[in-house]
């Protein structure tokens, strides 16, 4: 039973004990919930326009910069660090100077926080759209706007940090630690996979090829989801739910174990997004069985959420915040077990590629951030103004439109994802694919993509609901800028509980300690993933018939990663019967050592693309590119109009070479003067191939260099071998 | 490929390894888990709800 007592043991109130007053800041969190609501708006209108564009490819209204493969990163990106960041930074703002009872530790550090982080979301939403991006999957932002994310999660990290030590709380609550934990896991993952060699302002090149890259991007991507997305409202769980219950956690004991477990095992589980690829093998076990082991703490983490619950389940049915609460963390629990699931190497190679991800991801971005989010604010706003919600019934139709949402949004999904796999692995009696034409399986499933886009549409009228709702509350109360409070003094707190030094309470008061065992915790995995990949790259001789793209190549290459292609198209033939009948040979690790970056891709709206090149003659992908439906009737896949009539831009030429060749791609020194000169002739090669299918064009048109890329594409194996690529000075090839 | 692995150096050590440690980190975990006493277990866990109810001078209104 709870009591007055249980919540306050006496011992903690030293009445002659030194008492002091301080005031917690309220503005910043105010300014970083309204950028919650605006950037989530925001960022799901994009994912809406991205999901219409997938049943009616006009809907970009032939407009580059709003088209499927540049709006989905900018969807991506302001739902992750816009939506969720700014939730994430309103949850913490809030929760850290209670839980710590002290004020921030710098006002000047939160204000840098918020407008240093709103101007890269606003740099983001500006460059994305431009085709300013490096691929990387919520790594996309280019160089100079990747150095500011640094600097400002720096600036957030020492304010945590600074509260953290400054604190009047003996003892740091488990939410903190998983702040902590965020805050220095994001570091190490936005800087590993970050590192780039700059060709020019908006151009970099990944220091990592191939395999490599892929190794690091996909430890990345996996952990950006665990420790943006997860750890961080884990945190927020723990202080959160608590207040709305009006009970304390469940089990303090399960929470110790939930966090060191997870941090822990996560880390080590991001090669199971690289299943059946050219990754070696020992890694994607090794993901395999760290992910299924991470149903035991993220479970526990959701058992121990919803058993706070006991006793106060009543409220739930009035109380629209613990609703959205009791959902996010069913959400948690679905997308977490079903997470492992989806890495079981079986069930990965029917569901890998298909909508069954995203469904998965949806689960877990709708139901457990979007949730989360939402009954955070609807808790924070009422506290921000000293007034009461404008109105629950509001707030209540929010939650069953949310919820009502959702399921329009997963469900079809689910039915696509499986459908795809399925279709895409059929075989008639005689042995031949059942549905040789892509097409087919695309077609399919456009009714499931038309009831996602009725599921979106929603919950982004919902979250008007709320944004109207918070309005109205905050137009019906008056705003506390500053808390004043009072709190015992740390120095003035006795150590009442007798615990020995190295105990788990001795751990929780040694913020410093506990920061770098965290830190170990997380780089450990990382470590024993990534070194023996990069001795790998040491020792592992290059395919010889592989050489350096030429710089034709190089300029599509780069159009290519422009546009988003990689948002529908894989370069990754797995080794299924399934698919070397339907694309040819499957991949090979030593075919990608000059992608920098890699460019598998991770879903598959259009056909695999590894084994293109040469399949169908220039004209083909001319007209195909200008109006895929003209080829390929039934086509989903935007136009590319504009380029055919963009000039390319080959004054960025030598730069690229250059930065190419820091990366460790083999042209010759002083490459750079001739590369002008062999991208002229291949273009005119190319050019007089389209002639000979009745398309007139000229050679300095951007659809040239797509052209040379794609027929490039997946040849180098078939051709005899080679030299070694070391001395690429006679290696450089052109494939027309 | 895997074959390329093998030759550095026990790869299999690299499983095992990883598992090996798993094992002590969450034993670890578990331990100083059930070491900690009741009291301070009850304090901890009700450490979320300690501001508003002892310390906040202007109290902040439920939300229905």
């Amino acid at each position: 039973m709870i009591t007055a007592e249980t919540l306050h043991p006496q011992p903690r109130r030293q009445q002659d004990a030194a008492v002091e007053t301080f005031r917690y800041d309220n503005r910043v969190v105010r300014a970083f919930a309204i950028a919650t609501v605006v950037w989530g708006i925001v960022g799901m209108t994009a994912g809406l326009l991205c999901a219409v564009q997938l049943f009616f490819p006009g809907a970009n209204l032939d407009f580059q910069f709003i088209t499927f493969g540049r709006l989905r990163p900018v969807h991506t990106n302001a739902v992750i660090f816009a939506f969720v960041g700014n939730g994430m930074f309103t949850g913490i703002y809030y929760s850290l100077q209670r839980l710590c009872k002290a004020r921030m530790f710098s006002d000047k550090l939160s204000w840098l926080n918020f407008w240093g982080w709103n101007a890269i979301i606003v740099a983001a939403a500006i460059t994305l759209p431009m085709g300013f991006t490096t691929s990387k999957e919520y790594a996309e932002l280019e160089w100079p706007i990747k150095i500011a994310i640094a600097v400002i999660w720096v600036a957030f990290t020492i304010n945590l940090l600074g509260t953290i030590v400054k604190r009047r709380e003996k003892h740091i609550y488990v939410a903190i630690w998983f702040y902590i934990a965020t805050a220095l896991t994001v570091a190490v993952l936005h800087i590993v996979n970050g590192l780039e060699v700059p060709a020019s302002m908006w151009k970099g090149y990944s220091i990592y090829a191939g395999v490599q890259d892929a190794l690091v991007q996909w430890w990345y991507g996996h952990n950006a989801v665990a420790f943006f997305l997860t750890t961080p409202y884990l945190g927020m769980m723990y202080y959160y739910l608590p207040k709305a219950a009006n009970r304390p956690v469940f089990s303090y004991r399960l929470s110790i174990i939930h966090f060191w477990a997870l941090i822990f095992i996560y880390i080590w589980a991001g090669p199971h997004h690289l299943l059946y690829t050219a990754l070696p093998d020992w890694a994607q076990s090794l993901g395999m069985v760290f992910s299924i082991m991470l149903i035991a703490p993220s479970w526990g983490g959701m058992l121990n959420g919803l058993l706070t619950l006991r006793g106060a389940w009543d409220k739930v049915r009035q109380d629209p915040v613990l609703k959205f609460m009791v959902a996010a963390v069913t959400a948690y629990g679905m997308a977490t077990l079903e997470g492992p699931a989806l890495a079981i190497k079986t069930v990965n190679s029917l569901s890998h590629y298909t909508d069954w991800t995203i469904a998965h991801v949806h689960t877990g971005a709708l139901g457990w951030n979007g949730l989360l989010t939402f009954s955070v604010l609807y808790w924070l706003f009422p506290r921000l103004y000293n007034t009461k919600l404008w109105s629950v019934k509001l707030a209540n139709y929010h939650f069953w439109i949310a919820l009502l949402g959702m399921m329009f949004y997963v469900i079809p999904m689910y039915i696509a994802g499986i459908t795809e796999g399925m279709m895409w692995k059929q075989f008639t009696k005689e042995g031949f694919l059942q549905y040789p034409n892509f097409l087919q399986t695309v077609q399919q499933i456009i009714p499931f993509y038309q009831l996602r886009a009725v599921g979106g549409t929603l919950y982004i009228f919902g979250v008007w609901l709320m944004a109207f709702n918070l309005w109205k509350t905050a137009r019906s109360g008056v705003f506390v800028p500053e808390e004043e409070v009072q709190a015992v003094s740390f120095r003035s707190q006795p150590d009442l509980h007798g615990e020995p030094a190295f105990s788990h309470r001795w751990l929780e008061s040694k913020p410093i300690l506990l920061t770098g065992l965290a830190l170990v915790a997380v780089l450990i995995g990382g470590m024993i993933e990534i070194i023996p990949m990069i001795v790998i790259k040491e020792n592992v001789p290059t395919i010889s018939s592989v050489k350096p793209y030429t710089a034709l190549e190089v300029m599509g290459r780069d159009i290519y990663i422009r546009e988003g292609c990689l948002a529908c198209h894989s370069q990754m033939v797995r080794p299924f019967r399934s698919e070397t009948e339907r694309y040819g040979e499957y991949s090979k690790a030593g075919e990608f050592v000059y992608d920098h970056p890699f460019l598998w891709g991770s879903k598959r709206i259009g056909p695999d693309l590894h084994r293109v090149g040469g399949k169908y003659p220039d004209a083909w992908h001319y007209n195909h590119l200008d109006d895929p439906r003209s080829t390929s009737p039934g086509s989903i896949m935007p136009r590319y109009s504009w380029l055919l009539t963009q000039k390319l831009d080959t004054s960025s030429l030598p730069a690229r070479i250059g930065a190419l060749r820091r990366v460790g791609v083999p042209y010759p020194a002083g490459y750079e003067s001739q590369a002008l000169d062999d991208l002229n002739k291949q273009a005119d090669k190319i050019v007089a191939n389209l002639k000979g299918g009745s398309v007139k064009t000229t050679p300095d048109r951007e659809i040239i260099a797509v052209i040379a890329y794609l027929q490039r594409l997946g040849t180098d194996i078939k051709l005899a071998p080679k030299p070694a690529v070391a001395d690429a000075s006679s290696g450089l090839h052109a494939s027309n | 490929m895997h074959q390329i692995i093998d030759k550095l150096g026990g790869i299999e050590a690299f499983g095992i390894f990883s598992i090996c440690l798993f094992v002590v980190v969450f034993t670890g975990s578990m331990v100083l888990a059930f070491c900690l006493k009741k009291p301070f277990l009850k304090n901890m866990s009700a450490l979320p709800l300690e501001d508003e109810r002892v310390h906040a001078k202007n109290s902040n209104p439920p939300i229905l």
